[in-house]
């Protein structure tokens, strides 16, 4: 029996499996398996250890493939659409660069699988605009924070702990905790915060009322969003003594019709907040990559997802390019996905031919024209995904040699085999 | 080896005023005239054509978080300026905050062919650089930000001494692969963190209590010490605020004679004088950069219609949030180290601010006497989108242009400037002085901003057309390290930039109390801090050129 290779223990690793990409992680590897051993959460530990299957394979029309057979289909699948549509599932930042050279090539259409509630934000970004903090603002001044909608921590499981639990900041050495309001749901497990009920679908109304009663208006009910008025007016009064204030929501809670009006009108009631205090949003995202895929579309092409590569350049329109609508409506005419963050997502039902870029534990329907196993940023290769805040690009390490190409490579690739343009 | 035979040559480095030369081309640089018998492969009649340099803008905001916070916040500002992809280059958008690969093709069809990026967060720099990255043909560089971050004023209210100061600004130009240091607002990004809504040069800061001045004095003299060739690059304290010239005036002084660069000064030459309380006091600043040779300053001349404003200073731009025009606006505080603001702006010539403005930027272009000391910018997109620049070029050249327009704008704000008296116009020397030579003498970029034989052959030949604007805006071909990249406005070929960066030399024992901080206080760790030259390759940096540094210290 040959000796196995020497295990090595890696400090300071990145997460690449929340938007929070903690990057503090102790990260041993032995073989080509996995585990976390200091700084992890449990969704960390479980997806650093879920190790990838000995040598995945390609595959076209569910039979075994060689690498090149199955580029040359996708190469053939994307020469005949006359409209595909290049789906980010979770990439990073070299890999989504090498997505939208292809779409720009192929003129496809870019979208991202979260792009449903990435979009609650973006409408309002669009409308109204925004006043928002970053992470290490919140972990040094924030003296009250407000959770809108859902726990944040089922979703991000260590921020409490790396932002809001720390005793020590730039300007207290002995931090009070900072008060913790939760609209919505309620506050999780050994987490002491005042809970203010009400139905996350009435939130809009809500922040409605809040800010009615901080341009100094009377209100004549009684009650707004099932809470008492002389409650929300408490709760405002608490916003207002805040030196730091800081209202955090996951878009992805807000699942329900035209919840992007209660995001704007909490934004709103944050702009107004800062006339007398400072008060700042935190959107929390990022997981699967989204923020990333919005960054680099943004500065490549202009213009946010939901963006078709034209003939006469990028066109965006949050309507009628949602990657939902195109595969329902029968509109897009083949499917490029690409998800190397996380096993568990697998690529939408697709009844037209499909590329699938994915995890190398991606179990892939059978319906799925070619598959192509990758590697894992952070794992697999080195690379940078946007945390929540979109301000840091975390630099992601490689830590294990499985094999596995990155998705950029294999989109570079698919690109280099595209007939040559005529000028 | 290319030829350029024949054109009017001008070369402010070496004193060359339009005299008929040829310029030699070889493995992209320039070349002395081969002897006889030796003939050019390629041979370009510039005969009655101007040639000059590469055009350098050292302050145009082109990558990073608060532009492409510009870029998603405006989608109306893209719309119908769709730029289909060629079998060289990459589709695009844009007008006010364009796309990475527009901005690259813009400039370089405008024959500039390097861009400073002047407010780079340390904490975004990977984002900066990798939009610039993906900033096509012009070489690029970037202007790291200190000045509001937490750890420098804590060095500053802790009456650490000038070494501690030197050895973090020099970190902090290696860890975030900068060219330079820029303040922004010094100590008055943190402050607003704080609830501070102004913050004058000599008013302590709330929790340190340390003074713009203070922050201003021991930057430049950290650049000084460590020899970077660009001296401090300074957004003064109260931009935008009737009555601000007394703070430009005190901020020119806090460098203590040391050089310092003052940007977007036609922000800060303000009075408030006269019934609506605004006048210019681009005499008075003129006057005092003519007065210290230590100053230099770039305009961020205004140009009348719609652009975004995006700035490092959260405090101003809250404050002109209510000036946002269309009426959405953005303020974020970042990662204890500094923020940014975008709000998008309309500049109109009818309104008296406005029109004011824009005679204030040019008054300080005709009054300052040196044109090695004063640079051709618009801030970009905060003044006006980059794509102005030939205009802005017709109205320092031709008088009667400027006065044609000056006859347009609101007559009280006519009125209210010296504009119409002066006679100066610019020369082709003189603008090849401010935006080459001068651009890359105060960059230090010894090979760069001019024409003699071992330069890069960054080199731009025009039409000599008497409209100038014209001329500006198309040349007839310009060469990027010797290739041939634009010509006549077409892009012929796309090719990437190099990243300009300085290593200064310094003493790694400042790394100690950097890991503390970072453990105690940060969200990210010190180790993955630092941006090493194999990423920024893969950032999208064809490479590093790192210029040197003559310490003092």
């Amino acid at each position: 029996m040959r000796p196995g290779p020497i295990p090595s223990v890696h400090e300071h690793v990145s997460c690449p499996f929340c938007g929070l990409l903690c990057d503090d992680l102790r990260v041993r590897v032995e073989a080509e398996a996995l585990s976390v051993q200091a700084n992890g959460c449990e969704r960390s530990r479980a997806q650093f250890s879920s190790a990838a299957p000995a040598s995945p394979r390609c595959s076209v029309e569910g039979a075994e493939a060689t690498i090149e057979q199955a580029i040359a289909r996708a190469v053939a699948i994307l020469s005949a659409s006359r409209l595909p549509l290049l789906l980010a599932g979770g990439t990073d930042v070299a890999g989504m660069r090498a997505l939208l050279e292809l779409a720009d090539r192929v003129g496809a259409v870019v979208d991202h699988v979260a792009s449903e509630s990435l979009f609650r934000n973006i409408h309002v970004l669009q409308d109204t605009g925004w006043v928002t903090t970053t992470l290490a603002e919140v972990r040094n001044r924030a003296d009250l924070v407000v959770v809108a909608g859902g726990d944040a921590v089922s979703r991000f499981p260590r921020l409490f702990e790396r932002c809001i639990e720390n005793r020590s900041t730039l300007f207290d050495a002995t931090r009070k905790a900072p008060e913790l309001v939760f609209l919505a749901a309620q506050p999780p497990p050994g987490i002491m915060g005042r809970h203010l009920r009400v139905e996350i679908s009435r939130l809009g109304e809500m922040f409605a009322a809040l800010r009615a009663l901080h341009a100094g208006a009377r209100l004549d009910a009684g009650e707004a969003a099932g809470v008492e008025v002389s409650e929300l007016a408490a709760l405002l009064g608490q916003m207002q003594r805040a030196r730091y204030g800081v209202i955090l929501w996951a878009a992805a809670d807000f699942a329900y019709p035209h919840a992007e009006l209660a995001i704007q009108s909490l934004c709103e009631l944050v702009q107004a907040l800062n006339a007398s205090t400072r008060f700042s949003g935190l959107p929390l995202g990022g997981t699967d990559g989204d923020i990333t895929a919005h960054q680099v579309i943004t500065w490549q092409s202009g213009l946010p997802l939901r963006t078709r590569f034209a003939r006469t350049g990028p066109e965006y329109d949050p309507h009628r390019y949602s990657a939902k609508r195109l595969l329902e409506g029968g509109e897009a005419d083949a499917l490029l996905y690409v998800a190397a963050l996380d096993a568990a997502h697998t690529p939408p039902a697709a009844r037209v031919p499909s590329i699938v870029l994915a995890h190398a534990s991606m179990s892939v329907a059978a319906g799925c024209t070619v598959h192509i196993p990758i590697a894992t940023p952070g794992v697999d290769q080195a690379g940078h995904l946007f945390r929540t805040d979109s301000v840091v690009a975390v630099r992601l390490r490689k830590l294990v040699e499985r094999g596995l190409p990155a998705a950029h490579e294999v989109l570079s690739q698919i690109g280099a085999r595209l007939p040559r343009e005529q000028e | 080896m290319i030829r350029l035979k024949g054109g009017k040559v001008y070369d402010p480095a070496h004193g060359v005023d339009g005299e008929a030369r040829d310029i030699y081309v070889q493995d992209g640089r320039i070349v002395a005239a081969p002897g006889p018998g030796v003939a050019a492969r390629t041979e370009y009649d510039c005969a009655g054509r101007v040639i000059m340099a590469g055009a350098i803008d050292l302050h145009t905001h082109i990558g990073g978080g608060k532009v492409n916070i510009a870029r998603a916040l405006l989608p109306e500002d893209h719309r119908g300026t769709g730029q289909s992809r060629a079998a060289a280059s990459r589709s695009g958008s844009g007008h006010a905050a364009p796309s990475t690969f527009t901005t690259g093709l813009r400039y370089a069809q405008m024959g500039y062919t390097a861009c400073f990026e002047p407010a780079m967060l340390p904490s975004n720099a990977r984002q900066a650089h990798m939009e610039m990255g993906d900033t096509p043909i012009v070489d690029k560089g970037a202007y790291a930000l200190l000045g509001n971050d937490d750890f420098l004023l804590r060095l500053l209210a802790g009456k650490s001494g000038p070494g501690t100061i030197r050895d973090y600004v020099a970190w902090t130009l290696h860890a975030t692969q900068a060219l330079g240091i820029k303040v922004v607002n010094p100590g008055g990004i943190s402050a607003f963190k704080f609830n501070a809504r102004e913050l004058d040069v000599d008013q302590p800061s709330p929790h340190y209590g340390v003074t713009p001045r203070a922050v201003l004095a021991a930057l430049t003299r950290a650049l000084h010490e460590l020899g970077v060739p660009h001296p401090l690059h300074v957004h003064a304290s109260n931009l935008g605020v009737p009555g601000n010239a007394d703070s430009t005036l005190a901020t020119m002084q806090a460098a203590e004679g040391l050089p310092i660069h003052l940007t977007h000064i036609q922000f800060h030459s303000y009075g408030a004088e006269g019934e609506r309380k605004f006048s210019s006091a681009a005499a008075r600043i003129a006057e005092a950069i003519n007065r210290h040779d230590n100053v230099t300053a770039d305009v961020g001349q205004i140009l009348f219609g719609q652009t975004v404003t995006a700035s490092g200073d959260t405090m101003a731009q809250y404050r002109n949030s209510r000036h946002a025009h269309p009426g959405k606006w953005v303020c974020m505080d970042i990662e204890c180290d500094a923020g940014c603001g975008v709000v998008p702006f309309r500049y109109r010539d009818q309104s008296f601010v406005n029109a004011l403005q824009w005679a204030i930027g040019l008054e300080i272009f005709l009054l300052v006497d040196d044109p090695w000391r004063v640079f051709l910018t618009t801030d970009h997109p905060n003044g006006a989108p980059f794509s102005g620049y030939p205009h802005l070029v017709r109205l320092l050249m031709d008088r009667g242009f400027r006065n044609d327009r000056l006859g347009q704008i609101h007559p009280d704000a006519a009125a209210a400037s010296v504009l119409g008296t002066i006679q100066r116009e610019y020369s082709l020397y003189e603008i090849a002085i401010m935006t080459r030579a001068a651009p890359a003498r105060i960059l230090g970029l010894a090979d760069r901003g001019h024409l003699a034989p071992g330069a890069a052959a960054d080199v731009v030949v025009y039409a000599d057309l008497p409209d100038r604007e014209a001329m500006f805006a198309c040349p007839e071909y310009v060469f990027k390290d010797g290739q041939l990249v634009a010509q006549r406005g077409r892009i012929v070929q796309v090719t990437r930039g190099a990243t300009h960066t300085v290593k200064p030399k310094f003493d790694r024992g400042v790394e100690r109390p950097l890991r503390e901080f970072f453990d105690r206080y940060h969200s990210i760790a010190f180790d993955n801090f630092a941006i090493d030259a194999g990423e920024m390759i893969e950032c999208g940096s064809r490479e590093l050129l790192v210029h040197p540094c003559a310490g003092r210290a």
